[in-house]
């Protein structure tokens, strides 16, 4: 009987798949049952050897016989091929995957982003200003009076008596205050120029961010406040901290800002000139002729300002010992950012 | 400025108060000590010595093997000074000393096989001088073991303070003192004068005239006669050497060290050269010629202030004498020079001269019109005392619009307002009062100053909160904790170029920052470049008008060592020129913010996953566009292609939208490249942002997901070799019906088996509808429609 034949021939494949795990013998198994004269085919031949009523009845138990075995077939197969990758003693998981190319912000802009990301977080906006100014919005606006000292803080590279590159962002500010009445909170990030003679310590270029909020009651406590919250951010929790007088043409008072050496906590070594401490920023009240120079009222706002040097801090910082090299585009150098 | 706390302490009394707090405490009031020499601990372990024996060394001609009495022990030292001699004085450092100068420790030592226990020294090596020609020999009278630090007077602290330009008063040790005394609550006193006149009239003798009364408010002077001129005295080279002077002779250093201590810079002339015991003060209304004392020729700008005898200028006023009038070691009756002058006027002259001297760098910041008579007297006695000079009777003190004290009110209300916190009164008036300033009036909630001359850069009320605040302390000022920020719009100018770095950085690219400062051939290469005016050196003496040859000179270095396979972006200022004539205004240049990608060798290094890529102009096209993709402007510009080999590049292509160019780049030119000494292909992209930035973006739209399924087709046509892609594609799109949504170049070559002057391109065609299922028959019908269209239109020929 046919059924019989099909049944027999399920147990008999069970038995021949059963604890196969590899491929070669599997192929065997396929030849003899599946393929074209393998021996389930072989069943739907003598198909015709069935009685008409019953061919639907055993047709259908065929027809699952072949889909059972394919289906045994197939998984037993796939088993087999997972474990072969898997136990392929051989197999080199050392080889280097693949690269992906790699590129990276300048590591001046990324110390920037920081300083910038700190700063909008205390309620600053961002405002930038062209690198080739005016010499009343670089020098005679932030209270530079010509034929002055204070000019010689600044060695300036000139275009004409009128026009140079700005010294400094600060002309920024005076951009600003022109086009906005108080309050002002904004940071102005941005390139300088000093016509100092190129050295390991000074280069032609800068990059600085400075700092201006102006309102009703500003006051030196309060700046005082703000870079205290900016450097615990940016430079640790820890640090300690200086603010000593200066003097600056377009502040009243001005101080710098130092914060405890790094490399030695203060005790004194190379970087700091033995001093404990080291310079970070300049800053202080903006000086009324300042206020007289964009139209607002002196007795009734008062504000703060401050700038630093994005340089100085990648030298501080990761122990750059060269501004030069900031400039040179050496892809050692940038790839190390 | 070097300030000597000895002689400091000629003024106030310091004894008490350690180094460290002085230090410390005029760093936080605003003079800040940037260096501490502290000889007490320098010169610790050094002693005179007694050389008792010299012998030559056998194995050396130039040395000698000394023995050394140091008090203790007679010690053998080698020596290679050629003046070291027997029965000399000596500074010795015995085995254990820190020598000052290169900071060694000394340690026993054998020199050409004859053992050195220590080291007899020169004044190089002690620091006190640059002299390293032999060993300093001390006089006879020392006993040997006696320290240095008390035999020799090392025992002073120098302080190297730096002075900021609106505090002339501290170019001074009266005028640090002065801080100091304020700073610690002490008395400063200034000695008196007491002179005594023994010889005739000075209105007999000389007289002065000043013309420019305006550059010249005052001038005071005094005559000291049969001066003998010689070399200072110990005590007085010994405190200009400790500033960092050299002595000359007793008259100059008296000048020079008058200055050191009042501010007010002196100048002496030789009497006898002076034609009619004249000095006449005027400004040049012409440039003329001078020799300044140091034998210089120099040309002086109009309306330069001179002294003048009555026939010739004898001294750049308030800047240098002249060689004509100079105290000699002949020199008999001198005339002391002690005057005001302007400060622009000096620094106009000194600026144009580019000669800056101590007399200069003082007047132009500032000095006090009411000390030059002081401070001539002061000399005169003091150069009388030194030279057995006699003093001329009286003095010339010219000054006929005599400089008004300022007045300033202070608001105790404008103190706390603008620090934010309250001082006390009383400690108020006790800072203002040791600074130097009087009330005129006082009144419950304000106080009306005057305030001495000696400080011009107290002008106002906010000058007197900032003297109030550097001496009572920063630190004393509350650091607030809170602040208060309004909720209004911030803007943020930056964050246009902020995501751009991101992207180009994402994109596989590092960011370079090259000086936009170049050399004249460089500049030149592109754009109208501005020069400027007064350059460092001739290689950064011109704007960039591009982005591209500073980028091309970092290749350049990078390729140089070894780094040849390069993606580097830049964004940054570029500078233009419209006018020819000097730029007057704004309108007059333009400043762009660019953006620059390059390119250069290996896009990819061969790995044993994949092939080797070289750098070409399809990389840098694909880069351009991804990047455009990711600022949302890669549908709205549109492209134009050029092979006719403009300068800068072989062939390029320009992007630009609304006929604007806002950007261009190709192949760089080999030419180019070779002045660059560039051996390798460059490609490079320059955006304009200020351009960019303008461009409208469309806002963010959600489009729906498609439902239906794509249908695709590809077709491969031989073409003549001249057709082009774009023509191409854009046909196809134009005449490919609505449901052809995306066509692609997948394959291209070029080959004899398809004809000479032919090339293959096939492409890839999407076709959907987003409402429907679209049927095979119809998207069949579409494609055999189009590629009769194409083989027409374009002479292609079907492959296969
Ligand atoms: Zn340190």
């Amino acid at each position: 009987m046919l059924e019989d034949k099909i049944n027999r021939i399920y147990s008999e494949f069970e038995k021949d798949i059963d604890g196969v795990n590899d491929l070669k013998k599997l192929e065997e198994i396929r030849i003899k049952y599946l393929s074209r004269s393998g021996l389930v085919n072989g069943l739907f031949s003598e198909l015709k050897s069935v009685p008409k009523e019953n061919i639907p009845f055993v047709g259908k138990q065929l027809n699952s016989l072949r889909q059972n075995v394919t289906d045994r077939f197939n998984s037993i197969k796939s088993e087999i091929e997972s474990q072969k990758t898997s136990t392929d003693k051989d197999f080199d998981l050392t080889l280097p995957g693949s690269e992906i190319r790699l590129g990276s912000k300048h590591v001046l802009t990324q110390t920037l982003d920081q300083i910038k990301s700190i700063f909008k977080g205390l309620g600053f906006s961002v405002f930038e200003g062209p690198e080739l100014e005016s010499d009343y919005n670089n020098f005679e606006a932030l209270n530079f009076p010509a034929d002055h000292p204070a000019r010689d803080m600044q060695d300036t590279f000139f275009i004409n008596p009128k026009f140079l590159l700005r010294t400094h962002t600060s002309p920024v500010q005076i951009r600003v205050m022109q086009a906005y009445q108080p309050p002002v909170r904004a940071i102005m990030p941005g390139r300088v120029y000093r016509n100092e003679a190129v050295s390991s310590r000074s280069y032609c270029m800068f990059h600085q961010v400075e700092g201006l909020f102006v309102d009703t009651d500003v006051t030196f406590a309060e700046l005082k406040g703000t870079l205290v919250a900016f450097a615990h951010q940016f430079y640790g929790e820890e640090l300690k901290y200086r603010f000593r007088p200066s003097f600056f043409p377009f502040t009243e008072p001005s101080a710098e800002m130092d914060i405890t050496c790094f490399l030695c906590k203060g005790k004194g070594c190379k970087l700091c000139k033995q001093s404990g401490w080291l310079e970070i920023l300049g800053c202080g009240m903006v000086d009324p002729n300042v206020f007289q120079h964009v139209g607002y009222d002196s007795e009734k706002y008062t504000g703060y300002a401050f700038g630093m040097g994005i340089e100085r801090i990648g030298l501080l910082k990761y122990g750059i010992d060269d501004i030069r090299i900031y400039f040179e585009n050496d892809l050692r150098f940038l790839k190390q950012f | 400025m070097k300030i000597s706390l000895n002689w400091i302490n000629d003024f106030i009394d310091l004894s008490g108060i350690p180094v460290d707090e002085i230090v410390h405490k005029l760093t936080m009031s605003g003079l800040e000590v940037e260096d501490v020499i502290d000889e007490r601990k320098i010169y610790k372990d050094f002693v005179v010595g007694f050389v008792k024996e010299k012998k030559k060394h056998p194995n050396a001609d130039k040395l000698s093997v000394c023995t050394v009495w140091d008090g203790k022990h007679e010690l053998q030292v080698i020596c290679g000074a050629p003046n070291v001699e027997v029965n000399q004085k000596i500074v010795f450092a015995s085995i254990g000393t820190i020598i000052a100068q290169g900071q060694f420790k000394l340690s026993k030592a054998k020199i050409r096989g004859v053992e050195s226990f220590g080291m007899i020294c020169s004044e190089a090596e002690l620091e006190l001088s640059d002299n390293h020609e032999g060993i300093m020999v001390l006089n006879d009278e020392l006993k040997p073991g006696e320290k240095i630090t008390s035999a020799l007077g090392l025992n002073d602290v120098i302080l190297e303070v730096a002075i900021t330009p609106n505090r002339p008063d501290a170019l001074s040790h009266i005028g640090v003192a002065r801080d100091l005394a304020a700073i610690f609550n002490i008395p400063l006193t200034v000695p008196a004068i007491k002179i005594e006149e023994t010889a005739g009239k000075i209105s007999d003798i000389a007289s002065v005239e000043i013309i420019d009364v305006e550059n010249c408010p005052r001038y005071s002077a005094m005559v000291v006669q049969e001066v003998e001129i010689k070399d200072s005295p110990e005590w007085l080279s010994s405190r200009l050497k400790k500033i960092g002077l050299r002595p000359i002779n007793n008259v100059v250093d008296v000048t020079n060290y008058i200055m050191y201590e009042t501010g007010q810079p002196l100048h002496a002339f030789d009497l006898v050269n002076l034609e009619g015991n004249k000095i006449i003060v005027r400004s040049t209304d012409e440039e003329s010629k001078f020799v300044t004392l140091d034998s210089k020729e120099r040309v002086l700008p109009k309306n330069s202030l001179l002294i003048c005898d009555a026939v010739r200028p004898v001294a750049i006023a308030g800047i240098m004498g002249g060689e004509n009038s100079e105290v000699t070691s002949t020199t008999k009756d001198i005339l002391i020079e002690s005057a005001y002058f302007y400060h622009s006027s000096i620094r106009r002259t000194s600026k144009s001269l580019g000669l800056t001297t101590e007399s200069s760098y003082r007047f132009e910041r500032g000095t006090d019109p009411s000390n030059t008579l002081y401070a001539a007297q002061k000399a005169a006695q003091l150069i009388a005392e030194l030279s057995s000079g006699k003093i001329a009777e009286g003095f010339i003190d010219v000054y006929p619009n005599p400089i008004k004290q300022n007045e300033i009110k202070l608001r105790y209300s404008r103190i706390t307002k603008l620090l934010g916190y309250e001082i006390p009164q009383e400690k108020i008036s006790e800072i203002l009062f040791s600074l130097g300033c009087e009330i005129k009036h006082s009144g419950q909630n304000e106080v009306l100053l005057l305030i001495p001359t000696f400080r011009p850069d107290i002008e106002r009320e906010v000058d007197l909160i900032e003297e109030i605040a550097r001496i009572y302390g920063y630190d004393s000022i509350p650091t607030i904790e809170t602040i208060s920020v309004p909720l209004d719009i911030k803007h943020d100018e930056s964050y246009f170029v902020d995501n751009i770095k991101n992207i180009a950085s994402g994109l596989g690219f590092y960011e370079m920052i090259n000086n936009p400062l170049q050399s004249e051939s460089v500049a030149s290469i592109t754009g109208n470049k501005i020069k400027i005016l007064n350059p460092q050196s001739q290689d950064m003496a011109y704007l960039r008008t591009s982005l591209i040859p500073g980028a091309l000179q970092t290749i350049a270095r990078n390729i140089s060592v070894g780094e040849k396979d390069l993606y580097l972006f830049e964004v940054g200022n570029v500078f233009n020129k419209h006018v020819t004539d000097e730029i007057e205004s704004f309108d007059d240049f333009s400043e762009n913010q660019n953006l620059l990608f390059i390119i250069t060798g290996r896009a990819a290094k061969k790995s044993w996953l994949t092939e080797e890529t070289q750098s070409d102009f399809y990389i840098l096209k694909g880069i351009i566009h991804s990047f455009l993709i990711k600022i949302s402007l890669d549908n709205v510009l549109i492209d134009s292609y050029y092979n006719d080999g403009k300068s800068l590049f072989d062939y390029y292509f320009v992007k630009s939208y609304n006929k604007r160019v806002v950007g261009t780049g190709g192949k760089v030119n080999k030419n180019v490249l070779k002045f660059f000494d560039i051996n390798q292909d460059v490609f490079c992209f320059e955006f304009n942002l200020d351009e960019l930035k303008q461009i409208p973006i469309d806002e963010k739209r959600y489009k729906e997901l498609l439902k239906y399924p794509k249908v695709f087709r590809d077709f491969a046509f031989i073409f003549d070799r001249e057709a082009k892609h774009n023509e191409v594609i854009e046909f196809i799109k134009r005449e490919g019906s609505k449901l052809l949504k995306s066509v692609r170049l997948f394959d291209l070559f070029e080959s004899e088996t398809i004809g000479t002057n032919k090339k293959s391109m096939a492409f890839a065609l999407e076709y959907y509808d987003v409402n429907r299922t679209l049927t095979e028959e119809e998207v069949d019908k579409e494609f055999t429609k189009l590629i009769t269209a194409v083989t027409k239109s374009f002479n292609a020929k079907l492959r296969g």
